[in-house]
């Protein structure tokens, strides 16, 4: 309370951005220091990431590294063995789907007619992307001149750009810094 | 005879719904107010019904009257009373009244609360919350009815899944549901505007915002109840596991959030009508979708027969609904013309567009992975299963792309962004972010995505800090003190700066998830009694187990004395149950939770020879997670609180834009 008071008095508080760049720090600093940074030793890491793709057959949905069931413990330490013998994880994940079917993986292979799970969703995101741009394009390009509850639609640019220049001017003077809500300007003049 | 008048009421209550969709379209149609406004009090009658259904299978529970088809099947006399209300949705029928029940009285409330803002939409949408609920009554007179008797009374219930006998199951589903439910309001506001021909009058707009946004908190609560009763009671460490139901209450939100944002570009700016329209539509369907999925759910229920047929009456109301909002939309499509265009490609609006562009296709990413299976099945007769592995990586840069957008979206002016003004916004987030990034690296944090994500986080936290540094820096120029300057700046723009403390409680759960998906530790532990060991810098002493017998179950509870660094934290009592009745077992975890990390510890097995097997994680920043649910309610309060006249600051620019257009 006492700093807030002493900023007051000056009238002027400290650099912003070292204010700021010390919040975030001093947060980054807490965060990181709380996040473990020695690693696990690499094949448990393996096993576990492994174990994550696995589904436990007889508990549906759930990995056979969250699940407590006895297959489940049964599969992990198989997992283990197999990678202390030197197998790749693809041939484990192989032994498994030899075993009890495609269906033991979490996730569907990546190839075949399997293809279309992975590349559906990449497909929908491009053309989501492209559908945007053409859409920004679109109503960019049209300035629809009907009139319903205001006409600053039809200001002309250099009206336009007038204006800004003015309300920035205006909030620059008054408030002694940068436009602090740019924002506000385009958005109260509806209200 | 309290049984047969709840059974009694639910009948009446189909009626009064009925009575009001015939009235209050054919009223408006005929132009017979006093028929519209009939309409509207039988619309106000169906809560109290509903109540008086609610309330007198609350009494078959507490008396334990087996008499009673549902009582019997969700519930026996070992059970505690107080789980008498788990019961209550433990089955289908239970679940359908307490939709009804709360779609009744949000509807009401609804409908008293449009009535005087809105005098033409209001028969449209009041016609329209009465056809959905009207679906919901016809199910449960008909088909699941929950007050229904057995011929004969039998002795004893036959008791509920014992993992739903916790404390998160008291808030968890009916939250869950009412969040589904709820959506119905906010598309019934619209799609009645859309009817009346005001829809592209912004009239609605305010209030449809509202009620989606009453929604979307609802559907929140309801997804982080959901998530913390997994982390505690399921006993595998995590909280989210992109399971077909979880997903199914995933996808609504996800399209409500893009309309909460989208929204605001028509409050503001009378741009992208039908966008919102197509926007609260999708999330009606998707909202129904989720209901359907749940209906066929994974809480084991005895009518599976009667489930079957549930679930497709489910699916067929909301492809009735989805093409009757289509052809609505078609109709109306004239009154849907934007009010102008947009002046740049670069400007908060188009920020908002991505942003909804990109909630819809993580949300119908996530429906193609929860239907796959069923895809693949019928396609190739393979069956195979989509889990948390592909929803991660497919969803998980579309997710981190979205923090982005949180970061960036709100700097962007409105209108158009030049690029200086870009510049100068970005500057400082952008900063913050490259300069978190570089500490966390030197801290220890190896996992490139983990760096990424962080930095991400940092950029989105810097732009909303910066923002209110800088708005309470001027004010305090002014002479007001430090603390109040913050609080008028916070109070002068109630939907923006409550927005951003939503964003903060985002950014809360997206640091949780980042610390504990990247940086958990989990062992699994073979102890015998006056053993020790040690994960990560904590070690723990298994002391021993005790067993208490129960009538429906026995629990055995291990003690441990856990330390950290050397620093003696206590005792923690993991337990596991197991119920004769149902031959389950249920484990409930002893977790440790400090901002910093948690320490969880489950027990899996109690073998006769003495030794036990335990599963212990480390689970840093979860509690973050958990913490950041306050926060986003507060946020929303703050956005949805009424605020009659702009307070100074923000009355100033009006002013100052008037004399410049002057």
């Amino acid at each position: 309370m006492l700093s807030f008071k002493a900023m007051r008095a000056r009238r002027r508080l400290p650099k912003i951005h070292a204010v700021i760049a010390l919040i975030l720090l001093v947060g980054a600093l807490a965060v990181a220091a709380c996040v473990p940074s020695q690693d696990a030793p690499l094949i448990e890491q393996r096993a576990q990431r492994l174990n994550e793709t696995i589904m436990c057959p007889v508990c549906p949905g759930e990995s056979i590294d969250q699940s407590q069931n006895m297959l489940a413990a049964q599969m992990r330490g198989v997992v283990d063995e197999k990678l202390s013998e030197g197998w790749s994880d693809e041939q484990i994940r192989e032994y498994f789907v030899e075993r009890y079917g495609p269906s033991v993986l979490l996730e569907p292979p990546s190839e075949g007619f399997d293809l279309l799970a992975w590349t559906l969703p990449a497909v929908l995101v491009a053309a989501a992307g492209v559908a945007l741009f053409i859409a920004l394009r679109t109503m960019t390009r049209s300035r629809p001149t009907g009139l319903e509850d205001d006409g600053d639609a039809t200001l002309p640019d250099e009206e336009f750009a007038r204006y800004t220049r003015l309300v920035q001017e205006a909030v620059d003077g008054a408030e002694g810094g940068r436009p602090s809500e740019s924002s506000g300007a385009g958005k109260s003049a509806q209200s | 005879m309290i049984v047969d008048t709840g059974y009694v009421a639910l009948p009446i209550a189909l009626l009064a719904a009925g009575y009001s969709i015939a009235g209050s379209f054919i009223g408006i149609r005929l132009r017979l107010p006093e028929l519209v406004a009939s309409a509207r009090y039988a619309l106000y009658t169906i809560p109290i019904l509903l109540l008086v259904s609610t309330a007198s299978l609350t009494y078959a529970f507490v008396t334990a009257d087996f008499s009673v088809r549902y009582v019997a099947e969700n519930s026996n006399l070992a059970m505690p009373k107080a789980y008498t209300w788990v019961a209550f949705y433990a089955g289908n029928a239970g679940s359908l009244l307490w939709l009804a029940l709360v779609l009744s009285i949000l509807t009401a409330v609804a409908v008293k609360m449009i009535r005087g803002r809105l005098p033409y939409t209001t028969p449209y949408a009041a016609g329209i919350m009465a056809m959905v609920l009207a679906f919901f009554l016809g199910v449960i007179v008909f088909l699941a009815n929950p007050l229904e008797r057995l011929p004969v009374t039998p002795a004893d219930g036959q008791g509920i899944n014992p993992l739903l006998v916790h404390f998160g199951m008291f808030i968890h589903p009916p939250v869950q549901m009412t969040g589904l439910v709820s959506v119905a309001i906010p598309f019934s506001i619209a799609l009645g505007a859309l009817v009346a021909r005001s829809g592209g009058r912004d009239a609605w707009v305010d209030l449809g915002r509202t009620w989606a946004m009453i929604s979307w908190t609802i559907l929140t609560l309801g997804l982080m109840l959901g998530s913390w009763w997994a982390y505690t009671i399921l006993g595998w460490g995590g909280y989210w596991a992109w399971d077909p139901v979880e997903n199914s209450a995933l996808m609504p939100w996800l399209a409500m959030t893009a309309f909460v944002h989208s929204i605001m570009v028509q409050k503001r700016r009378g741009m992208f009508r039908m966008w919102n329209m197509v926007l609260i539509i999708v999330g009606f369907t998707m909202a129904q979708m989720g209901m359907f999925i749940n209906r066929g759910g994974p809480v084991p229920s005895v009518h599976s027969f009667a489930q079957s047929t549930m679930g497709w009456l489910f699916l067929f109301f909301m492809a009735f609904t989805l093409a009757a909002s289509l052809i609505a939309f078609v109709w109306r499509l004239d009154s849907l013309k934007s009010s102008r265009g947009l002046d740049s490609m670069v400007s908060r609006e188009s920020a908002f567009l991505a942003q909804n562009v990109l909630f819809l296709a993580v949300a119908f990413i996530t429906l193609w992975g929860t239907i796959y299976p069923v895809f693949s099945e019928a396609a190739q007769d393979v069956t195979v299963t989509v889990g948390a592995p592909f929803f991660n990586r497919v969803n998980g840069p579309l997710l981190l792309a979205l923090v982005v957008l949180m970061g960036v979206g709100p700097l962007l002016p409105w209108r158009r962004a030049t690029a200086s003004n870009v510049v100068t916004m970005l500057r400082l987030p952008l900063a913050a972010g490259a300069g978190i990034a570089l500490v966390v690296v030197l801290l220890g944090v190896r996992q490139p995505v983990a760096v990424l994500a962080l930095s991400v986080c940092a950029v989105a936290a810097a732009g909303i800090l910066h923002e209110w540094y800088r708005g309470t820096r001027t004010r305090s120029r002014r002479g007001e003190s430090v603390p109040v300057a913050f609080g008028r700046l916070l109070m002068a723009n109630r939907p923006r700066y409550g927005g951003y403390v939503v964003h903060l409680a985002i950014l809360m759960l997206a640091v949780g998830a980042v610390g504990s998906s990247f940086y958990g530790v989990q062992r699994d532990f073979v102890m015998r009694p006056g053993d020790e060991a040690a994960i990560d810098d904590y070690s723990f002493r298994y002391m021993g187990v005790s067993r208490e017998e129960f009538s429906d179950r026995f629990e055995d509870t291990a003690r441990f004395e856990v330390s950290k660094s050397d620093s003696y934290l206590g005792v923690m009592r993991p337990f596991r149950a197991f119920y004769h009745t149902h031959q389950i077992a249920a484990t409930r975890a002893a977790i440790r939770s400090t901002p910093i990390e948690d320490f969880y510890i489950v027990p899996s097995e109690f073998q006769p020879d003495g030794s036990a097997v335990f599963r212990v994680y480390v689970n840093p920043l979860v509690w973050w997670m958990w913490a950041s649910g306050p926060v986003l309610v507060l946020g929303v309060l703050l956005a949805l609180s009424p605020q009659r006249q702009p307070a100074p600051v923000a009355a100033r620019l009006p002013r100052a834009a008037q004399a410049a257009r002057a």
